[in-house]
């Protein structure tokens, strides 16, 4: 890839929901999950998550909690509130219907 | 929060390291790359801090508006738990907080409000002085002078109140007028709603134009409002006037004047014979910029001594004077009773709090336990006390809203009472400053009543409540504070409206020197081109005097220029004839009217030595004079005054001669002495605005259509106004000290209950805290009456504190009612030994029946109970 794959507007926020929707992760983990399923979209600037989780958790999406890690240590673990798993459910209809109108215009039914 | 995101940071960036390193790399290049892969970690440090810590606020004022709308539902809850303690505390507020937003009201209306001129700051009013007064009117060539030479005042105006005769197509109608200066309204700062106020050319000196402009209630009234009103013509007094202008409705002007009329003050011509001498025009000013009141008044007291210098015959001894609109609109008088009403219904809010705080403090008391256990629970202190504070200020907002309540329905009833007494108060309204007031109050009020119980319900002691079911002897210390603060300031409410009621007894018991009953007024406008003779006017007067007294049911008839207490005077200055003035100096002056000889019969008015004016001092005869007795007594001590001369207004030429002596009337204040007096006959001096008294024997207003009826068979057209009884007026002169007495009657008596309701509060609780303890005294055979004088002891002895402290307190600030009071001082040790007896008495009844429910107890079950 010659260029950094900008992600678009509100597609993290997506992605962190969607993340913790299998259950509660830390920052790390969900760092992790993200570059694993999207083939490393965030290799560059990974860091922005976390402003991300902070908005998130003061729009009360998600709850933080701390807890001990593999490794041992004290730290953040995130998990998806109702309101969280709502907003989830909305934004993957809103993705789904403007990747069908994209797809529309990209690929013109024969 | 810096900890919160800096370990999160850290942790992830050591995560992605230890994951570099097992792929093999060195620790420095997974370090790098780490770092490369997180991107900026300041920024994004500083982002997630920032988003961090506006999270953290959300959530606390989440938190609070939880715990807030919890300690509401709680308060509520607590309130209604226990209605006679809540009826009883939103009462008490809602008087104290109704009472004094009603008050403030008041003072907002009288002295807070600014005068609808411009800059009312700047405006001053201008007076001639003479060794007797230092406020009279002044002349008009005088008046034109000052104009000239005065530097300090950038503008001056000059205005004379008069009546104009409306003839149109009902019966003519007399109309109070303001003849004013062009200067006058850009120099109040004032415009028209429509058309235009004076121009210079239409006060030609000694010619007016005949323009006028109508006030807004006028145009309102008479005129239905009418858009076309400007232009028209209006046939007053005869003549033709051209309607100019309409004034809008903010704009007032002392003595309410309907129509405005140019004034054309000149240095030659006027009515009287000598017009530098002849004062009866107002005058004010304004202020050029940088000027004080004081300099102003050096510069007009200047010209004024050059004008003595000049024109010595009518100006010797005169000087001048300056005082603010506001000492010329509202006087210190008045300021003084509104600031004392303010201060006493301060004190009434104060009781009222008190009151409360004392209810909560034996609620708090009675709650102890149930504090205890939510402590115990884990509430922290400042969560308990919020809790009751929350409670007291729920308490406080009811308790407002039912004071406002109050207010407004208060409001419209004192404006009826007090607008024609007080000026300004009929604008009084219920404003942003009013409403302001009132939330203030309540919210201070609550804060106050509430936070002693509050703190002190917190600090008791957890493990002593909870084992020893609570007594709390700090408690009962406090509360004994407040009750004797309570009657310490019931003490000075009662000491103050006994000042003031024995004050107005006073007033009200004045012998004024005239009897009221049965006796009619009416003021009559005899001018015009058909009165422009002075005997023509005589002769209206005979007749009417002549008809009405033959008319079955009236007794006397008379005419004066001045009825007694209608706001109005005239004085002159005179010499006596054939004596040296005692010093160069001396001024002699003496109140004038001039009157028909049934006027002393229609008031009362009994001749002692010589005889009265008589139908017979014509116009060509000699000039005579009837004198009072303080006027016998001050110009002609030990000599019989009868057949001496005066010189009167620096004329020597025409004397005249005393011709008897008549008893002494008050008709300018009640509380002034009787002033020097002289009568004349209304045929010597002639007057075009009389006032007619007529006595008859029963309801006055009944003989209203035989006035009417037999004036208009003389002069169909002559306009009759002001037909009321003589006692109105009477009535009307002690209105402010009447509406000062009612007022403080109502919050001594409020004082009196709250003091009253206190103690006996204070004395019950006492008693139901110590049933064991009395118990234990009947058993050991004490005898009820002995129960009973220690209980009663207690309450009196409480409340006698009380009064010592309030006796103290009434003294230190009786100093500040001296103004309001007539021949009553303001340390009068009557009223404060009658108070002291009265709140003792009372506080002696509070303590009996608790004590007399303590000496029936049965000492067995007194025992038992606890």
């Amino acid at each position: 890839m010659a260029e950094q794959t900008e992600l678009l507007h509100g597609t993290l926020d997506t992605l962190i929901l969607k993340t913790l929707s299998w259950g509660p992760r830390h920052g790390y983990g969900v760092a992790r999950w993200i570059q694993d399923t999207t083939d490393d979209a965030l290799e560059i600037g990974e860091g922005s998550l976390y402003p991300a989780l902070y908005r998130m958790e003061r729009k009360e999406w998600i709850e933080a909690e701390w807890g001990v890690s593999e490794t041992g240590r004290e730290v953040k673990f995130y998990r998806l509130t109702t309101a969280g798993r709502a907003r989830l459910k909305l934004e993957l209809a809103q993705w789904t219907d403007f990747t069908t109108a994209v797809a529309k215009v990209l690929y013109p039914a024969r | 929060m810096e900890r919160e995101v800096d370990s999160e940071l850290a942790f992830h960036l050591e995560m992605r390291v230890r994951e570099l390193l097992e792929q093999g790399m060195s620790p420095a290049d997974a370090r790098a790359a780490a770092l490369v892969r997180f991107g900026d970690v300041d920024r994004i440090t500083q982002a997630c801090r920032d988003v961090g810590r506006r999270r953290n606020e959300d959530m606390r004022r989440a938190e609070w508006l939880t715990e807030l709308r919890h300690d509401l539902r709680y308060a509520v809850r607590g309130l209604r738990a226990s209605p006679g303690f809540t009826a009883v505390a939103l009462l008490t507020l809602a008087m104290g907080i109704g009472a004094s937003t009603t008050i403030f009201s008041v003072a907002n209306a009288v002295l807070l409000r600014p005068f609808p001129y411009h800059e009312p700051g700047r405006i001053v009013r201008l007076y001639e002085t003479n060794p007797t007064t230092d406020r009279f009117g002044i002349s008009e060539p005088n008046y034109l002078d000052w104009v000239e030479r005065v530097r300090g005042l950038s503008q001056l105006a000059a205005f004379t109140g008069g009546n104009l005769t409306l003839l149109g197509d009902g019966d003519p109608e007399q109309l109070g007028t303001m003849a004013a200066t062009p200067s006058l309204f850009p120099l109040l700062g004032v415009r028209p709603l429509m058309g235009r106020v004076f121009r210079e050319e239409e006060s030609k000196p000694g010619a007016p134009a005949r323009v006028v402009v109508f006030s807004y209630a006028f145009w309102q009234t008479r005129f239905g409002g009418d858009p076309q009103v400007v232009g028209r013509t209006l046939n007053l007094n005869g003549t033709s006037y051209e309607v100019i202008g309409v004034m809008p409705p903010e704009f007032v002007f002392p003595g309410n004047p309907v129509l405005w009329e140019p004034l054309a003050p000149s240095a030659t011509l006027s009515r009287g014979e000598t017009p530098r001498g002849d004062r009866r025009l107002g005058a004010i000013g304004r202020l050029a910029p940088n000027v004080t009141i004081a300099r102003a008044l050096d510069e007009l007291q200047s010209v004024a001594r050059d004008l003595a210098r000049q024109y010595p015959e009518t100006n010797r001894e005169w000087g001048a004077n300056v005082t603010s609109l506001e000492e010329w609109l509202i006087g210190d008088e008045l300021r003084t009773r509104v600031q004392v009403l303010l201060i006493a219904v301060g004190l009434l809010l104060l009781m009222g709090c008190v009151n409360v705080a004392n209810l909560l403090l034996a609620r708090a008391t009675a709650r102890q336990r149930e504090m205890s256990v939510r402590a115990a629970l884990g509430a922290g202190r400042g969560r308990i006390v919020r809790q009751l504070l929350t409670e007291s200020l729920v308490l406080a907002a009811i308790g407002a809203a039912l004071g406002v309540a109050l207010t407004v329905v208060a409001v419209p009833v004192l404006r009826d009472v007090g607008e024609t007494a007080i000026p300004r108060l009929d604008e009084l309204d219920i404003d942003w400053r009013v409403v302001a007031f009132g939330i203030i109050a309540s919210l201070v009020t609550g804060v106050l009543f509430g936070i002693a119980p509050a703190l002190q319900a917190s600090r008791a002691d957890l493990n002593d409540v909870l084992r020893s079911g609570g007594r709390v002897a700090a408690a009962g210390r406090l509360r004994s504070i407040l009750i004797v603060t309570s009657v310490a300031m019931a003490l000075v409410l009662l000491v103050g409206a006994g000042l003031v009621g024995r004050s107005f007894e006073r007033l009200m018991r004045v012998d004024y020197g005239f009897r009221t009953e049965g006796v009619l007024t009416a003021s009559l406008e005899v001018s015009g081109e058909r009165y422009r003779e002075r005997a023509k006017r005589a002769a209206f007067y005979a007749e009417a005097t002549r008809r009405l007294t033959t008319t079955p049911g009236i007794r006397a008839v008379g005419f004066t220029n001045i009825a007694p207490f209608s706001g109005g005077s005239t004085a002159i200055r005179f010499t006596v004839v054939g004596r040296q003035p005692a010093s160069a100096d001396e001024f002699l002056s003496a109140n004038w009217r001039t009157v028909t000889p049934g006027y002393f019969a229609a008031l009362g008015v009994a001749l002692k030595k010589g005889r009265l004016i008589a139908e017979s001092d014509g116009e060509r005869e000699p000039r005579v004079v009837v004198i009072t007795e303080t006027m016998a007594r001050q110009i002609w001590p030990g000599v019989d005054p009868v057949g001496q001369q005066i010189a009167v207004g620096g004329n020597a030429a025409v004397p005249w001669t005393v011709v008897g002596v008549v008893s002494d009337i008050r008709d300018q204040l009640l509380q002034e002495e009787p002033a020097s007096m002289m009568y004349l006959s209304f045929q010597q001096v002639s007057w075009s605005n009389m006032w007619l008294l007529v006595r008859g024997t029963g309801d006055p207003m009944a003989l209203a259509p035989l006035v009417r009826r037999e004036i208009h068979a003389i002069d169909p057209l002559l306009p009759i106004a002001n037909e009321q009884p003589l006692a109105r007026f009477v009535s009307e002169i002690a209105a402010q000290p009447r509406f000062t007495a009612l007022i403080f009657g109502l919050f001594a008596s409020a004082a009196l209950v709250l003091a009253v309701v206190g103690v006996y509060g204070l004395v019950a609780y006492g008693v139901r805290q110590r049933t064991r303890e009395i118990g234990v005294r009947l058993a050991l055979g004490a005898t009820p009456s002995r129960i009973v004088v220690s209980i009663v002891r207690y309450g009196v002895g409480l409340a006698g504190f009380g009064i010592a402290v309030g006796l103290w307190v009434a003294f230190a600030l009786s100093r500040f009612m001296q103004g309001i009071l007539y021949e009553v001082t303001a340390t009068d040790a009557v009223t404060y030994l009658a108070v002291a007896a009265l709140l003792a008495g009372c506080a002696a009844a509070a303590s009996i029946l608790p004590a007399r429910w303590a000496a029936k107890l049965d000492p067995v079950r007194a025992l038992r109970d606890e």
